[in-house]
């Protein structure tokens, strides 16, 4: 499996500017097609009506948390296998625990930069 | 010398007679099984008990004033305390203002964060000017971010004075607790079932005591 460059990636996070700072990264990654939300609702309902080639999502998040739609998504038999990756400063290992069981494929803690962010890809998608 | 017996209080010598004379009257009714009960023995009795009950009730009475007192005197101390807590101070001023200093932070590295990104983009979205065009994009830019990061001085100011509200207030909040009963001192705040999911959100959100990426990455 590989993330295609113009394959379409979801950010999920309340903070304007992290999702900035995403969008930033993932292009200088070469990964242009970036879709946003900001919460876990706004987020599922964009799966529902595409077919995302990675997700990443912030944890603490209002009304829906990033954990919620982690388990939403792993629920629906459309989106169960969409990697996923949890970008949070929620950093405690129970969280890690709790998040990997829901079916995360990889955990980012806040701060990080762009070498972190290209790893995690880069590990979900076997590079 | 014989050593000085201590004089028994009124209330003693009382109980004693009572008692004596209770004993007294069963003895006389024990020694006429046959008898009947005069209604001067009734009355005897009745009279006995009530003069029995005089010094408890007095007693009563004294450690219920005693009690009251105590009461009376915390609450005039609680009270003094209460005012030198300025709940109005802090309520109308204080932590109005607290909430403005916070605002006033989140609007200022908001803005400084937007304008670093900006500089950022600009540079990155002007590789292909000639050399001595970026050059002079990139020195403007970098000077922008410089003046941008110069946030951190006003809004550490404000955390400051956040910081110093809050102290100021803890404090109160102290004296008041040393003031009030132990069973009173556990008692917090009846949450709601989504206030306490919002604090609890909030309570975990970003900590000091969680695991570094290292450690994460060792779980994957």
């Amino acid at each position: 499996m590989s993330l295609e460059a113009n394959s379409p990636i979801l950010v999920v996070d309340d903070y304007s500017t992290m999702v900035r700072i995403l969008r930033n990264l993932l292009k200088q990654l070469g990964y242009e097609n970036v879709d946003d939300a900001a919460d876990g609702t706004e987020a599922l309902k964009k799966i529902e009506a595409k077919k995302y080639g990675l997700v990443i999502s912030d944890w603490n998040m209002e009304p829906m948390t990033g954990y919620d739609l982690l388990r939403h998504v792993r629920q629906r038999p459309e989106s169960a296998r969409t990697p996923f990756i949890m970008v949070t400063a929620e950093s405690k290992t129970e969280n890690v625990i709790a998040a990997k069981k829901a079916g995360v494929n990889n955990y980012i803690v806040k701060p990080f930069n762009a070498q972190t962010l290209k790893g995690k890809i880069d590990a979900v998608f076997g590079a | 010398m014989a050593k000085a017996q201590k004089k028994p209080t009124t209330d003693t010598a009382s109980d004693d007679m009572v008692v004596q004379s209770i004993l007294d009257l069963g003895d006389r009714l024990k020694n006429n099984p046959g008898g009947q009960m005069t209604l001067t023995d009734v009355i005897g009795v009745a009279e006995l008990l009530t003069s029995s009950l005089q010094p408890l009730l007095r007693r009563i009475d004294v450690t219920m004033q005693k009690e009251l007192r105590g009461i009376l005197k915390k609450i005039v101390t609680l009270r003094s305390e209460i005012s030198k807590v300025h709940a109005d101070d802090i309520a109308n001023n204080r932590i109005p203002e607290m909430g403005k200093e916070l605002s006033e932070v989140v609007k200022a590295t908001e803005t400084a964060t937007n304008s670093i990104m900006n500089a950022a983009e600009t540079v990155l979205g002007a590789q292909d000017l000639a050399e001595a065009e970026y050059k002079e994009l990139v020195t403007n830019q970098m000077m922008d971010i410089f003046e941008s990061c110069s946030f951190q001085d006003i809004t550490g100011q404000r955390v400051t004075k956040v910081v110093d509200t809050v102290e100021v207030i803890e404090e109160r909040i102290v004296v008041l607790c040393e003031m009030l009963d132990s069973h009173e001192k556990g008692m917090g705040p009846v949450l709601s079932d989504k206030e306490q999911s919002k604090k609890d959100q909030l309570l975990s959100g970003p900590s000091s005591n969680g695991v570094d990426q290292n450690a994460i990455d060792a779980m994957f």
